[in-house]
């Protein structure tokens, strides 16, 4: 299937093309800046009603009695949820691995702060909380296990009573001779790293209207879903209705960054419409939820790792020990992210042998959800601290260290020991760009030259590859089951030659309406702006995902070129019939037209033979459907089902970049500065240049703020002590560098146009660029950051270590 | 429940009265009240800057306002800055139009709004004034390049087009 699809921009069926691969404007941009978007709290119903949740103030707790009766008799208020109902209408969440979901409303005892434990409709949010604070409930405390390690203390007290044990999973992974390599090392490098939560805080929290048809017993979901048939699948398990009776509409989304789980908001928004009788009800999230207990908090993560190095420096061994404090529940899909750096385990390099040693564990902390990059960010983190720390120990240049491991352009197709398949790349031509872009040597004397005036300045050169268009089977290894994520697209044209693409998922800032509009108007040679590009709900549209995992970009391209290739042979059946019966393969589509090769002044417009079809069915070869439609769906191909290591053709595409980063540290406070920031990249064709850039520069700003700014403190108790913006900074335009950037492009062999994924880009890069190059700064010291955040307190303690504090 | 007080409010150059709590916010009041729903809510805490509005000409936080407060004020949103009966975009949204000044959007309107407020007082900002200006709203998406560029030819726009005679600090 997708081997006859276009591999570059070049192949599609036009002279010139006018779309693909060029700058162009958004098509989603004139609505969003007129703030005219349909956003989920934009839409009202008639009758609708609004949901406040009650949340616990216990990390971990028996729930002896709920009480709602005086919520119940306020005025205006239309039901209140309670774990009797919940418990008589609603299953537990399906989870990965199978077990270790909850509830939407706490049935027995609740695991974390922020967990509902009732639900208010009413008919105004302010009202509906007023209702809350009448609910009465009457807690019995439980020891909370605050950590990881605690989890795993012989007599920590069992979250999970049915589990008997706080161990989700206990995994290792053997890839090569692990332990020869490590024993003919001449230097094994060995570390502690903790990456402590932080998450995706998109600007626009979960929100949903839900509303339960009593008389056919179906549910209506509209919301800011990510991946709708995704959700709406998951609806029909936790409400226990059948699949086509959940109709999902995704609204467009103020962000996501895999943030944004909707699970509780809509089971729960679902069974308060379903016990009014059927009234639509409205949950909005507050940032305050959000921040608690939403799907904002990801990576809780304990590292021991070592590299096997020779004396020349080459890397032969990488051995990663992760404890992983999934919180306390595993419903929003945190382990996955564990998983995920096995399509990338190596990074760049040649590195022959590898372990990974998991341990996910329960704690009474809120549940962990994905993140941009979904796992793999903290273990490049990791990685690519230690090569620094090789390269301080072998006392070569970082970059130098990384230029004689990577794999070479030559080794391309190249299986990694953790068994994915990087399909291209030239990373030595990337590292060569962006040295000479940012004067590298130059950099290096202005470092000398302020260390001798007793700076402490730092520069960082860090290479990553990005897992692009992700498969089912990259998560096989935390229980996941399948092969294969099918997005489709539906091509039509009306009786007077307009197209619109249908496409199972919304707007999320991202660009894809306009990608795919891009690639409709180069391949029948029409206006961009011409193209209408809409979102059908889950029972109309064609199977698929939405976004996630740097993959939407090349599978709507994929999809969309499916469904035009589709219509093109249509269409030359119809053009070949009416120019009085020619072979098919007499016909040609060139710019729009489909004309006849051995003659092409004679020919037929898009919308002329569309016109034929749709009016004049008595011109039509006989048997030919009136019908200028065509759906295609598309999925990576060659994926294959993991070995008993994990080991398999999981991510399609390996983007790669390298960040070069200069810091300086302030001795007073331990506050870091980015001084200047420079990345070169290549992630096949870009398709929307201007998207592509948009993508890296703010997957840049992510990777400062959990560099240095972000984290979710909780206390030794499980109990959050960040709970407003006030306290999880956010990275605002004053501490996010404008980089500079320029980029080589390896067009990937295997997908559509050439493009790779590219969609979470930087945020494999930037953390540990960032915090290498402090610890360069901090390296004369000798002393070492091994912690996300460097926030200035760790730093300035580090400082203070090596006396050098101002 | 308190008594509801009689609040009038020019937003966009209409006069809206409408009985409303006290406790009411102004961004509530637009949203849900006269059913404004470009102002958006990012935290309803006065850090993230989306629900930026001008009240008397000042970008002022709407979740951190109440409807009451903002009784005889002129208020300025998102809606009030298209042409009405063309579409037609204003010059600061056709820039972040053009630079890409935004991906998901939602805090498109808060720029903006604070945007038209500090081409307002100084048509020719540099980039450390403009970054000092956006201090105070958050984006999630852009990591601000692109947002600094679309204020920059906003200004450029906006004064004619003249080149930016200072384009750094």
């Amino acid at each position: 299937m997708a081997t006859e699809l276009p591999r570059l921009p070049e192949q599609l069926p036009t002279s010139s093309v006018r779309y693909v691969g060029k700058e162009v404007k958004r098509i989603e941009d004139p609505a969003l800046v007129s703030g005219t978007t349909e956003f989920i709290d934009n839409l009202e119903l008639p009758g609708m009603l609004h949901c406040a949740i009650l949340r616990s103030p216990h990390p971990h707790a028996r729930i002896v009695k709920v009480d709602a009766s005086a919520a119940e008799a306020l005025e205006g208020v239309a039901a209140v949820l309670t774990p009797e109902d919940v418990k008589r209408w609603a299953n537990a969440h399906v989870t990965s691995p199978a077990g270790w979901g909850t509830h939407c409303v706490a049935i027995d005892k609740v695991l974390y702060v922020g967990e509902p434990v009732a639900a208010v409709a009413a008919v105004s949010r302010a009202l509906a909380e007023d209702a809350c604070e009448l609910i009465e409930v009457e807690y019995e405390i439980l020891p909370p296990v605050g950590t990881a390690a605690a989890a795993l203390a012989p007599d920590a007290p069992v979250i999970w009573g049915e589990h008997g044990t706080n161990v989700i999973q206990q995994r290792t992974y053997n890839w090569g001779e692990v332990d020869r390599v490590f024993a003919e090392a001449d230097h094994v490098i060995t570390n502690s790293f903790r990456w402590n939560r932080c998450g995706a805080n998109p600007t626009e929290t979960f929100g949903c209207v839900c509303q339960w048809d009593l008389t056919d017993n179906s549910l209506l979901c509209h919301g800011a879903y990510q991946v709708p048939g995704f959700w709406g699948l998951a609806r029909s398990f936790s409400l226990n209705l059948p699949a086509n009776k959940v109709r999902v509409i995704s609204h467009p989304q103020g962000g996501a960054f895999g943030g944004k789980g909707g699970a509780r908001g809509t089971d729960i928004a679902a069974l308060l419409s379903r016990k009014t009788g059927g009234l639509p009800v409205k949950y909005i999230e507050d940032r305050m939820e959000y921040l608690l207990a939403g799907s904002s908090q990801s990576w809780d993560r304990h590292y021991e790792a070592s590299l096997a190095v020779k004396a020349d420096g080459t890397i032969t061994g990488l051995k990663v020990k992760l404890l992983d404090d999934q919180g306390a529940t595993t419903e929003t899909y945190g382990t996955i992210s564990v998983a995920k750096p096995l399509a990338a385990f190596t990074g760049n390099y040649r590195i022959e042998a590898a372990r990974y040693d998991t341990t996910l564990v329960v704690t009474n902390r809120a549940p962990a959800a994905p993140y941009r990059g979904y796992g793999p960010p903290p273990h490049f983190f990791v990685l690519e601290n230690l090569v620094d720390m090789a390269a301080r120990k072998l006392a070569m240049d970082p970059a130098e260290l990384r230029r004689i491991n990577y794999i070479r352009p030559e080794q391309f197709p190249y299986t990694i020991p953790s068994g994915n398949e990087y399909d291209s790349g030239d990373y030595e031509a990337v590292l060569d760009k962006v040295l000479k872009l940012a004067d590298y040597q130059a950099l290096r004397r202005e470092q000398a030259a302020a260390r001798a005036r007793g700076r402490l300045v730092g520069i960082s050169v860090v290479s990553t590859v990005e897992p692009g268009v992700f498969d089912w089977n990259a998560y096989a290894t935390v229980g996941v089951q399948g092969i294969g994520v099918p997005e489709g697209a539906r091509v039509s044209v009306d009786i007077l030659g307009n197209i619109t693409v249908v496409v199972g998922f919304n707007l999320q800032g991202q660009g894809q309406f306009t990608v795919a509009a891009q690639v409709v108007a180069d391949y029948f040679g029409v206006d961009m702006n011409a193209v209408k590009v809409t979102m059908a709900s889950t029972d109309a549209a064609p199977p698929h995902f939405g976004q996630g995992g740097s993959r939407l970009g090349v599978a709507i391209t994929g999809a969309v070129l499916g469904a035009c290739q589709k219509l093109e042979a249509d269409f030359k059946r119809v053009v070949a019939h009416l120019m009085g019966g020619l072979p098919v393969d007499a016909i040609e589509l060139m710019d729009g037209r489909f004309r006849i090769k051995a003659n092409p002044a004679v020919g037929m417009t898009v919308a002329e033979v569309a016109g034929t079809m749709l009016g004049r069915s008595d011109l039509l070869p006989p048997g030919m459907e009136p019908n200028p439609s065509a759906t295609s769906v598309w999925t990576a191909p060659g994926r294959n089902m993991p070995d008993d290591q994990g080991r398999c053709r999981s991510y399609l595409t390996a983007a790669n970049a390298t960040h070069v980063v200069m810091v300086e540290i302030d001795k007073e406070t331990g506050r870091t500065e980015i001084l200047k920031y420079f990345i070169v990249d290549d992630c096949g064709t870009r398709l929307n240049p201007a998207n592509v850039e948009g993508q890296l520069q703010g997957a840049v700003a992510q990777g400062v703020g959990a560099a240095l700014l972000e984290e979710y403190v909780y206390d030794e108790q499980a109990n959050p002590l960040v709970t407003t913006f006030a306290d999880y900074l956010m990275p605002s335009i004053h501490e996010v560098p404008i980089t500079k950037r320029d980029f080589i492009v390896t067009p990937s062999p295997v997908t559509p146009l050439g493009a790779k994924g590219c969609g979470e880009g930087a945020i494999h890069t930037t953390p540990a660029a960032v915090v290498c190059a402090i610890n360069d700064a901090l390296a004369p010291l000798g002393v070492e950051i091994t912690e996300t955040p460097a926030t200035p307190l760790r730093v300035w303690k580090l400082l203070k270590q090596a006396g050098a504090a101002g | 429940m308190t008594t509801k007080q009689l609040t009038t409010v020019t937003v966009n150059g209409r006069v809206y009265k409408r009985e409303v709590e006290p406790r009411l916010t102004l961004a509530d009041f637009l949203r849900y009240e006269l059913h404004l729903g470009g102002t958006h809510l990012g935290c309803e805490h006065g850090v993230c800057g989306v629900c930026t509005v001008l009240i008397d000409g000042r970008a002022s936080r709407s979740c951190l306002t109440l409807a009451v407060q903002a009784d005889g004020a002129q208020v300025t949103t998102i809606e009030g800055l298209r042409n009405r009966e063309t579409g037609q975009l204003h010059p600061i949204q056709q820039a972040f139009v053009d630079e890409h000044g935004l991906q998901c959007g939602f805090c498109t309107p808060g720029f903006i709004m604070t945007t038209l407020e500090l081409l307002g007082d100084n048509p020719d900002p540099s980039d450390a004034e403009i970054t000092e200006a956006l201090g105070g709203n958050l984006c999630r998406c852009t990591g601000y390049e692109t947002i600094l560029k679309s204020v920059r030819l906003a200004a450029e726009r906006l004064r004619g087009g003249r080149l930016a005679a200072r384009t750094s600090a």
